[in-house]
């Protein structure tokens, strides 16, 4: 709930800013959050029906094998399993809004429990992932525009290519094989070194730490984040160097840098003030669009370096047919996916006066 | 019309093109290629070294693994899955996806909508989720992991082909040919399809990279394959448990993945610069 909360403030916060069209903004985010809440249903149910109607049977699944027939339609009755897909949807919905996901299968234990404790892992994991991969991309577009027509450039293109053709959870793996075994330099397994401890206070272990005054229990956690935090910013920077440098050049064709220049400006202050105004925001836009391949992303990345996730925890489940958790899972992948690209509509309609107008034709 | 033979002159288009043929027929030949069979145990050899390195057998090129089996042998016949998903999904989700393409940006109303409803919402989530979603619920196998890669990836062609479909639908040669008194079947084939070969082409060449690396995530959490069958997601998952005895299966398979991802992206980079008009127009101006 803690999404819909922020969706809510930045709404109004965008709202407020309007002069005119402010109504029309407010008009088009207020669908736009219509449009998600129709989407997260229709990938509850979907998602619901693949695993209901396709060949493996969860019932069986749950019992030991040497169950007899009787035991078995006992079972389906108990969960509700003899009923339609859609009625027993309707149950898990119905449910699934009072906030019970239902029990874990494997764990037996309530799945928003274990959601509640896992999830802070994962978007502490994306946050750091984001901030770095947007620097990398960057420092690295900004490098190739100031080299324009240089070896820098056509240097920092080729990496950029060859970085491309590298999946995050490849850059995992070469991290470990580089960084972890080869250099020693950092772990590369679980969150923290088992000698620390973090008091559990809002479920956020770099935050944690630093509430209960730990400074080395916090470098010890930014260590063991380190590497799975690289690799999915690496997965991300090439392609939002790609987009910021494009978004630079198209902003330095335009006439404003032109009549910039003409008003005595220096280089430096153009990039600053107009040039790198006008390429962020095509960027931002990039982390929406990838927001279900960064979430995604995290799935892997948490398996490889055993953090105790939410994408980790979905492995866990799909390796174990535990389909309450799947379900509960899968729900809130969408409900990120979804916060994050409205968060990224609200933050464009804010830093980009053009957007706003161009919503009233 | 697109000018086939610049395309071919491009370096991009012909060392991606060559390194996916290498790859193509290294896995048609894994059966002559493999100097042992993939899954042969070995147990008095475990763990062994590239050939070259101290203690390396020259009947082991790559080494071997926990079990004595032969890294190169699996390598290749790793190649050969690859390649097997690589081909078949990405015929799928091509047809698939060029049909709705076709259907939805020239029929238009509610066809269209319905078709990017669908899109829109398979992509409003974690692609790798769904696959692993579906293959939880199909069970192991190659067969299940293309179904899962083409029920996700159809996508990808749809929304691009459809934009361009519709594009292509308001120019004067499509108005001339219905004037004419074509079905749209045959103004479908005859004016629209040729016209987004280029695009089509492309996608395909990225999907093929995409499939691989799906199939490699899928065979590295959970097993896509039945026990007997080597991929390069396998090869990886064992080799990280034995990662400090022998680094060589996993850089072997990183290796191989990147080398096609790199050989597709390539290709259809190649062959957007080639025929995007934008793209061949911003050349001459520069020329």
């Amino acid at each position: 709930m803690a999404e819909l909360g922020l969706i809510g403030g930045a709404k109004g916060r965008a709202g407020g800013l309007r002069r005119n069209g402010g109504a029309r903004t407010l008009k088009r985010l207020a669908r736009r959050f219509a449009t998600s809440i129709v989407t997260l249903l229709a990938i509850t149910l979907l998602v619901f029906v693949v695993l209901r109607t396709l060949p493996a049977d969860p019932v069986a699944m749950l019992m030991p094998g040497n169950a007899t027939e009787a035991d078995m339609e006992r079972v389906r009755a108990l969960l509700g399993l003899d009923r339609s897909v859609l009625a027993q949807y309707a149950i898990w919905l119905g449910d699934a809004l009072k906030g019970d996901f239902g029990r874990s299968i494997q764990h037996n234990t309530p799945v928003r429990v274990l959601i509640a404790d896992a999830l802070p892992v994962t978007l502490q994991i994306v946050t750091l992932s984001v901030g770095l991969g947007i620097f990398l991309g960057f420092s690295g577009g900004l490098l190739a525009f100031t080299w324009r027509g240089t070896p820098v450039e056509a240097g920092i293109e080729m990496g950029n290519g060859l970085a491309m053709a590298v999946p995050d959870f490849l850059w995992g793996i070469i991290l470990i094989l580089a960084v972890g075994v080869g250099l020693q330099w950092l772990p590369f397994i679980g969150l923290q070194s088992p000698s620390v401890t973090v008091p559990d206070i809002t479920g956020f272990v770099l935050i944690d730490a630093l509430l209960a005054g730990d400074p080395s229990a916090f470098l010890d956690v930014l260590r063991h984040l380190a590497l799975p935090v690289f690799a999915i910013a690496m997965g991300l920077a090439p392609t939002v160097m790609r987009v910021f440098r494009s978004g630079l050049m198209e902003a330095y064709t335009e006439d404003y840098i032109a009549s910039a220049r003409l008003r005595g400006q220096s280089e430096r202050q153009v990039l600053l003030r107009h040039g790198l105004k006008n390429a962020v925001i095509p960027t931002i836009t990039l982390i929406g669009v990838q927001a279900s391949m960064l979430f995604g992303g995290t799935l892997l990345i948490e398996t490889i370096f055993g953090l105790p996730g939410i994408g980790a925890m979905m492995v866990t489940a799909i390796g174990g047919h535990d389909l309450p958790a799947i379900q509960a899972l899968t729900f809130c992948y969408a409900v990120l996916v979804l916060a994050t690209t409205i968060a990224v509509d609200v933050i464009c309609l804010a830093l980009d006066p053009r957007l706003r107008i161009k919503d009233q034709s | 019309m697109t000018d086939w033979t610049e395309v071919l002159r491009d370096w991009r288009v012909g060392l991606g093109g060559l390194l996916l043929l290498v790859l193509m027929g290294v896995a048609l030949a894994a059966p002559w290629l493999a100097p042992h069979d993939p899954n042969a145990q070995d147990l008095l050899w475990v763990l062994l070294p590239p050939s070259w390195a101290p203690g390396g057998d020259p009947a082991y090129l790559l080494g071997t693994d926990t079990l004595g089996r032969d890294v190169l042998s699996r390598l290749i016949w790793a190649t050969r899955s690859a390649a097997y998903v690589a081909v078949l999904s990405t015929i799928g989700a091509a047809v698939l996806g060029i049909t709705l393409a076709l259907i939805a940006g020239y029929a238009g109303g509610v066809l269209d909508w319905i078709i990017m409803r669908a899109v829109e919402l398979l992509l409003s989530f974690p692609a790798v989720v769904f696959a692993l979603v579906l293959i939880a619920a199909l069970g192991p196998g190659l067969e299940n992991v293309i179904i899962a890669v083409i029920a996700v990836d159809w996508t990808r062609f749809a929304r691009v082909l459809r934009s361009e479909v519709r594009q292509i639908k308001g120019r004067d040669y499509v108005a001339a040919a219905r004037l004419m008194g074509a079905t749209p079947l045959q103004v479908v084939l005859q004016d629209v399809l040729p016209n987004i070969m280029p695009s089509i082409l492309m996608l395909v060449s990225l999907e093929m990279g995409g499939a691989v690396v799906a199939e490699t995530i899928i065979s590295f959490v959970s097993a896509s394959a039945e026990a007997d069958v080597p991929t390069w997601g396998v090869i990886i998952a064992d080799g990280l448990s034995d990662i400090y005895a022998t680094p060589a299966p996993v850089i072997a398979a990183v290796s191989s993945i990147v080398v096609f991802v790199l050989a597709t992206i390539l290709f259809s980079d190649g062959l957007r610069r080639r025929t995007d008009p934008r793209q061949i127009e911003r050349r001459g101006a520069a020329a």
